[in-house]
């Protein structure tokens, strides 16, 4: 008993009116020496939101600024100065040869991942929270330290497997995200597994072992000529530059088509009050979106990034449906009004995009 | 303008559920009256309680402070326009003046880190323990004689660290001893680590004309030692990573280096400035005399852009004759004493089988 598929996402958001206010945020960013940027990225928030419609209403962006701030300085004070202590003093420590220092910066990786993993659970918890629709908040149960665990997990077994472990790893931590994240008093639930992931894949994994091959083998090449190392090492470099169109074409079409098996089964496995969602994603398009935002964000030196934003805020709205219409009526208001602060340890540790 | 009865279809959230509901709404004498499609009153709406939100397309979105959740849409822009005062507060448009003033505050502050940053560096280096600079000045140290052939010919290291000593003289005590080493390298540098070390490369040997120019660099890098700039330089650095990853907001180190790289140039030339003062002050007392160290800055000065060797002297110093002016502008010693025999000399110059 399956309903029709429709598609009530759009975005109305244009082009010129984003980079605008991205030209805006670059010149006040400027002037308050960078102090800006939080009130920027709300603002740039608001605008990607505000423009999208689902079922004919918008969203609305309810984060602000002086959140995003206060966030930052608490991290940055509890989060970040320790953390560049412990690593100086751990610096100390091994030039006094004194063995704790190795353990200590090892330990102080280990804590860093960890914290990162966490805090970008944090911040996508706060923008959930912040995040109405019909007046009702989003949100995200589960626990940011339980995500990060698993993160590390994952980043861990990634190497130890020679890869085989991520599409697993990338499935098993967006399941745990996906059926955490709320609408109101409903949580989405999300059963997508990495299965019918490995066939793509595969793909992926030995068009990069060609590729890696192939360069190791033109080295030994090069290598076997018996030249001193002043003459090979130019031809060296030059072969290694010369693969690099290769590996955009071996390995980044391949990666792409992963991806889109990836965000297919992803949509395909995620359902709101028994309605899947189902992504028709076009090969080729995904591909244009993803060359085109890396070369508007490369080009602008990121201050375009806001377009790039939208064009995947657009591209999401025009692939994605749902089958058959939730019963909003039963979807009642939250109880939890979500962090007083936000994504602290996230705007500090690693520069997020506009999300 | 058909009167007060004029109303508008539109879309009602009461913000309780996620329902959306079709209703009319109209102008009461209250505010806005909004009823549903079976003509029950849902709520009223006082016209001094309504904000209007920001919404896409041709509608217009209202919400109201006493029932903050709730969600009005007016699907008939007239009639919005007509039953709604024309000064509608937009939401949060509260405190500009606040917000200049505190990103203003905000950027001051960060202005004022990075002018406090030298002075503040040299502050807290009064708290780095003298024997954790020295376990990390030998460290460095070492690293050096693994690139490097260390020359160890006896009578030409003795001679220059009879030299060195007598200089130290003039130093806090715990810098009397100092670590000299001499490495079989052509560049002309010589250069003070953490803690007690200071690193001479053979090329500045061979440039050297007199003894007494070698008493000057060594006198020059005493200085260093003594202030403990290499150390306070290494601070700096940190200081220069964190501003700048508070400013970018980029953590990964990658432009906190480079912008740590470019600063450490512009402050190692009041270090350079001040070791150069230092100099003059260890020569004099040593009863050697700067003319020595004013004299190969002179001859720095006619090589510079010729001879390659001397960049990484030159790099991060100030311009050479203007030092050699700094120097010379100094008053000499009555009675200068020799800085080393003519058999040290010798025995120096030949260091590294040179």
């Amino acid at each position: 008993m399956t309903s029709p598929a429709i598609r009530p996402f759009r975005h109305l958001g244009f082009s010129g009116d984003i980079c605008a206010l991205a030209l805006k945020n670059l010149a006040l960013s400027v002037v308050t020496l960078s102090i800006w940027r939080f009130w920027g990225r709300t603002l740039v928030r608001r605008a990607l939101w505000g423009k999208t419609t689902a079922w004919g209403d918008p969203l609305e962006y309810v984060g602000t600024g002086a959140e995003l701030f206060k966030g930052f300085l608490l991290a940055l004070v509890l989060v970040y100065l320790p953390l560049v202590a412990g690593f100086i003093w751990a610096q100390t420590l091994i030039e006094a040869e004194n063995p704790l220092g190795g353990f200590l910066i090892l330990v102080l990786y280990l804590l860093a991942a960890l914290l990162i993993a966490a805090g970008s659970y944090r911040a996508r918890r706060y923008q959930l929270c912040r995040t109405l629709w019909r007046g009702i908040r989003g949100g995200q149960t589960g626990s940011a330290w339980a995500y990060a665990a698993r993160s590390l997990l994952v980043w861990v077994l990634i190497p130890l497997s020679l890869g085989w472990a991520a599409p697993w790893g990338e499935m098993w931590l967006a399941r745990y995200r996906m059926a955490n994240t709320t609408f109101g008093d409903r949580a989405f639930t999300c059963d997508a597994r990495a299965g019918n992931l490995y066939g793509r894949y595969a793909l992926v994994w030995v068009s990069a072992l060609l590729l890696l091959g192939g360069l190791s083998l033109g080295i030994a090449g090069i290598a076997a000529q018996g030249m001193d190392e002043e003459e090979a090492a130019p031809l060296i470099g030059g072969l290694i530059i010369l693969c690099l169109p290769l590996a955009v074409v071996m390995v980044g079409l391949p990666l792409a088509w992963y991806r889109q098996g990836v965000m297919v089964a992803l949509a395909a496995g995620t359902g709101f009050d028994g309605c899947r969602f189902k992504a028709e994603i076009g090969y080729w398009a995904m591909v244009r979106l993803a060359i085109g935002n890396a070369l508007i964000s490369a080009m602008s030196m990121g201050v375009l990034r806001p377009w790039a934003a939208l064009r995947i805020f657009r591209f999401g709205c025009a692939v994605l449906s749902v089958e058959g219409v939730p019963d909003f009526a039963a979807v009642h208001q939250g109880q939890d009004s979500g962090p007083g602060m936000g994504e602290g340890v996230v705007s500090v540790l690693d520069g997020v995009g506009e999300f | 303008m058909d009167g007060p009865e004029r109303s508008s279809p539109g879309r009602f959230n009461d913000g309780r559920n996620a329902a959306s509901r079709r209703v009319r709404v109209s102008a009461v004498p209250e505010g806005l009256g909004i009823r549903g499609e079976d003509g029950f009153l849902v709520a009223v709406w006082r016209l001094g309680d309504v904000e209007r939100e920001a919404a896409p397309g041709a509608e217009v979105r209202l919400r109201c402070v006493a029932e903050p959740a709730a969600r009005l849409t007016l699907e008939d822009a007239g009639f919005a326009d007509w039953v709604l005062p024309p000064t509608l507060p937009r939401r949060r448009s509260h405190g500009t003046l606040r917000m200049v003033v505190g990103l203003a505050l905000g950027a001051l502050v960060l202005l004022a880190l990075a002018q406090a940053l030298p002075g503040l560096s040299r502050y807290l280096v009064a708290f780095v323990p003298v024997e954790t600079e020295r376990a990390w000045g030998r460290s460095m140290a070492q690293g050096f004689e693994s690139r490097f052939r260390v020359c160890r010919d006896g009578a030409g290291l003795a001679a220059m660290e009879r030299l060195t000593a007598r200089l130290a003289q003039g130093l806090p005590p715990d810098y009397h001893r100092v670590t000299l080493r001499v490495v079989d390298s052509p560049v002309v540098n010589a250069l003070a680590l953490p803690g007690a070390e200071i690193v001479v490369f053979r090329g500045l040997m061979v440039d050297m004309e007199h003894p007494d120019e070698l008493a000057g660099v060594l006198a020059h890098e005493l200085t260093h030692v003594g202030e403990r700039h290499p150390t306070v330089a290494v601070m700096r650095g940190v200081g220069v990573g964190i501003l700048v990853t508070l400013v970018t907001g980029d953590a990964s180190g990658l432009v906190a280096s480079a912008a740590s790289a470019l600063m450490a140039a512009a402050y190692s030339r009041d270090d350079e400035a001040a070791a150069d003062r230092g100099a003059v002050a260890l020569l004099t007392r040593a009863g050697i005399g700067h003319a020595g160290l004013a004299a190969f800055f002179r001859r720095l000065d006619r090589q510079e852009g010729g001879s390659g060797s001397l960049v990484a002297w030159i790099g991060t110093h100030p311009d050479s004759a203007v030092r050699a002016a700094a120097v010379e502008a100094a008053p000499l010693p009555r009675s200068a004493a020799p800085s080393m025999s003519e058999g040290e000399w010798s025995a120096v110059k030949s260091m590294c089988g040179g």
